[in-house]
């Protein structure tokens, strides 16, 4: 997937999660379906299909947060292994996982 | 029979509404009505009439009550009328210059939406020649592209290149995005709908279509992928009512356009009721250019070993016969109809689709649901999570079947799909095939999530790949392969980008239809894991019958579980053989001394040759037998070593 400067960006500030969910959902429409997050040290970068992408900066893989945020979009990832430090720059997942139908069905 | 109300047009043609007459018969080509020999049935009738109400909305006022409805049929194909242009806001943009010519979009498309063609350059320039009008011609040659598969080989070996296009059917295209998802060379992007897009996008389908066939100098046959580059592959026209994205219409697609290969469109279908048959003959539309009937959920084999008969009885002995169902009529419902069909020997072939829920009837669980899945009739609530009984592997047990092929397959592995589906035809006798298929609104995964999730689905042993051939020996270690499953001889297999083990729980994870398992930290719950060891045993059970455990060979290491409450996997029975099932049994080789129990009494000898196996006993007789049997018969003690 070609590299371009990104879309939307918006920084985080520690115990401030819920200003980048509004920021999500807000810019949400300026990206198409989602495809994969990429989470750096320090950096959360969000793809769609096309490649293109939203940069939430300041938060990463240590951040308790990012796993809320990571949730946010759909994310499939192990909350156990996320705040691990590795040797590449950065961890891939994919989002795409949605509410079944089955969600709300009460018998 | 009531007659044609607007003689002066076909809905085959351009019309006001369809001004680039992009709703038109012929799925690379133009082509026309197919007409039916039937008194019950005019196609020009149907399709100029009946369709017509239904495009332009007119139906349900002004159409009288139908003979066709009553008798419930529709001609072949109809669906290539319906106009789906109005049910997204995006759309794919192809972009020439990044396509390697791979046909990923091609194939997986589910609508038949995106077409590809190839044609050698210098016919390429006297078509192009010929559209008269510079703007359309302009327009069409943008959508050209050289990729080396296509024109740089070629013309390095015969000197002429091919020009190869994919374009957009705009009227099918119901914006899902897998073909971008499926694309690893950023070569189509989804961009919003204007009507200046839309405009540009229907001239150049309308261009692409009467530009010609596909030249097939430029289409190997030894390519798979490339079938769908023929006409007569377009079994499954665009047009069916799935939803967007649906892992079941690129399903359908891709079995028919192996059959078509081969058969064009001289076969059949009878399919058990079922998702499948709702959006493929809601009427008035039928994607289908062969001819299809419906029954009833439980009893499409019964109905399918019939019309083989009947087709016998005509001479058309050489016409395949497919029996399509999902995992609720295949597995639950019409489960005795199937096990009688197979226990036939009659040559029908069996194509289900396994979505692992009732996805029409809304989402009931079926035998094929996964262990702690959550679904209507399996509901995830406070003491229950989701489905408590374990999988039925319809693959094995259609396996025990006499002489059946059988193979679980996805479309995310698109060689062995087309691999299981030629050689079921090619195989004299029944076969069923098994294929993965997501539904997205059940699994609780985004529209363009279909390849994804079946590949995740194999490489987690959710849904091992296997093809069980009894014309590869006479036991069932020769007839079945694992071969497309990842590290086939381990228990899980690792992703070497990340270093992590995936396993089931992974797939879980990935879809909503788990989601209530995991709680806050992610953890997954003790059926969860059940769920994966039921998965694991499941997997070493496949790798015993396919001779990959065995005495020699270190039993597998059990998964990291956390509960204790299931079973562990059985070790799997001692054998005297290697791993790989080739070697003689109980270190024999040529000259070995052995004895040989002929039912009365023990007769020595010796083996003489190891391939093919020949004893040669004291009494001057000589046996010859392949090496599984010589293998069947040591392990019986009827042969042993001195």
């Amino acid at each position: 997937m070609s590299q371009s400067a990104a879309v939307a960006t918006c920084r985080y500030s520690p115990g401030k999660l819920d200003d980048v969910l509004e920021f999500l959902k807000r810019a949400r429409g300026e990206l198409m379906e989602l495809r994969k997050v990429r989470v750096w040290r320090a950096r959360v970068e969000i793809y769609d299909v096309n490649g293109e992408r939203f940069d939430v900066l300041d938060i990463g893989y240590p951040d308790r947060d990012v796993v809320e945020l990571l949730r946010s979009i759909g994310t499939s990832f192990k909350p156990e292994f996320i705040h691990q430090p590795i040797q590449r720059d950065f961890k891939e997942f994919k989002t795409g996982r949605r509410f079944p139908w089955a969600e709300d069905r009460i018998l | 029979m009531a007659s044609v109300q607007d003689p002066d047009g076909k809905m085959n043609d351009a019309n006001e509404r369809d001004p680039y007459n992009n709703n038109s018969y012929g799925t690379l080509v133009d082509d026309g009505y197919i007409p039916v020999d039937l008194p019950i049935l005019d196609v020009d009738d149907f399709n100029d009439r009946v369709i017509r109400g239904y495009e332009d909305g007119s139906a349900e006022k002004k159409l009288p009550a139908d003979l066709a409805v009553a008798r419930s049929v529709i001609p072949a194909g109809t669906a290539t009328l319906r106009d789906f242009s109005y049910v997204a806001p995006e759309i794919p943009e192809y972009i020439t210059e990044e396509c390697t010519g791979c046909m990923d979009c091609v194939t997986l498309c589910p609508d038949t939406a995106i077409l590809g063609k190839v044609v050698g350059e210098e016919d390429w320039q006297k078509r192009m020649d010929q559209i008269e009008d510079k703007e359309a011609r302009d327009l069409f040659a943008k959508q050209w592209a050289e990729p080396t598969k296509y024109y740089a080989g070629p013309k390095k070996k015969t000197g002429e290149g091919g020009k190869f296009s994919i374009i957009i059917d705009p009227s099918k295209c119901k914006g899902c995005a897998e073909c971008v998802t499926v694309c690893d060379d950023d070569a189509l992007k989804m961009i919003p709908k204007t009507d200046e897009i839309m405009n540009d996008l229907k001239q150049i389908h309308r261009t692409f279509k009467e530009f010609g066939p596909s030249d097939e100098r430029f289409v190997s046959d030894k390519l798979l992928i490339d079938m769908m580059l023929k006409e007569e592959t377009h079994i499954y026209v665009g047009g069916a009512g799935s939803c967007a994205g649906c892992g079941e219409g690129t399903a359908l697609r891709m079995m028919c356009s192996a059959t078509g290969v081969k058969y064009k469109n001289e076969w059949g279908i009878i399919a058990a009721t079922g998702c499948n048959t709702v959006y493929t003959s809601t009427y008035p539309y039928n994607p289908y250019l062969v001819p299809w009937s419906n029954s009833l959920f439980e009893n499409a084999p019964a109905y399918a070993m019939g019309l083989r008969m009947r087709w016998d009885q005509k001479g058309w002995g050489d016409k395949p016969v497919w029996c399509l169902g999902g995992d609720g009529a295949m597995f639950d419902i019409g489960f005795q109809s199937l096990s009688r069909l197979l226990a036939s020997g009659l040559n029908v072939k069996v194509f289900v689709l396994d979505t692992q829920v009732y996805s029409n009837t809304g989402g009931q669980a079926s035998t094929s649901t996964f262990m702690g899945q959550n679904t209507k009739m399996s509901f995830h609530g406070k003491k229950i999570g989701g489905k408590l009984e374990r999988r039925k592997e319809i693959a094995q047990i259609a396996m025990m079947h006499p002489r059946t092929f059988v193979a679980q397959t996805t479309c995310a592995h698109v060689n062995h799909f087309y691999r299981c589906v030629i050689d079921a035809l090619e195989f004299d006798g029944p076969a069923l095939i098994s294929c993965f298929t997501t539904c997205q609104p059940e699994h609780g995964v985004a529209d363009n999530m279909a390849t994804d999730q079946a590949q995740l689905a194999v490489d987690s042993r959710a849904f091992p790949l296997l093809i069980y051939d009894p014309r590869k020996g006479d036991t069932i270690r020769q007839r079945l392969t694992l071969q497309g499953n990842p590290a086939m001889k381990d228990d899980w297999w690792t992703n070497p980008k990340t270093g992590e083990v995936v396993d089931f729980i992974d797939f879980c994870r990935s879809e909503g239809r788990f989601a209530k398992h995991f709680d806050r930290e992610g953890s997954p719950s003790d059926l969860l894991e059940l769920a994966r060891e039921e998965r694991l045993e499941n997997w070493h059970q496949l790798q015993e019958l396919a001779g990959m455990l065995g005495g020699g060979a270190p039993k597998p290491e059990k998964g990291p579980a956390k509960s204790e409450k299931q079973a562990s996997p059985k070790p799997a029975a001692a054998k005297s053989v290697k791993a790989n099932g080739d070697s003689l049994p109980m270190g024999l080789s040529v000259g070995s001394k052995i004895k040989y129990n002929d039912g009365e009494r023990w007769i020595d000898g010796v083996l003489r040759s190891d391939d093919p196996v020949v004893l040669a006993l004291a009494d001057n007789t000589k046996i010859e037998i392949s090496r599984a049997l010589l293998r069947n018969a040591c392990d019986a003690g009827i042969v042993r070593s001195q």
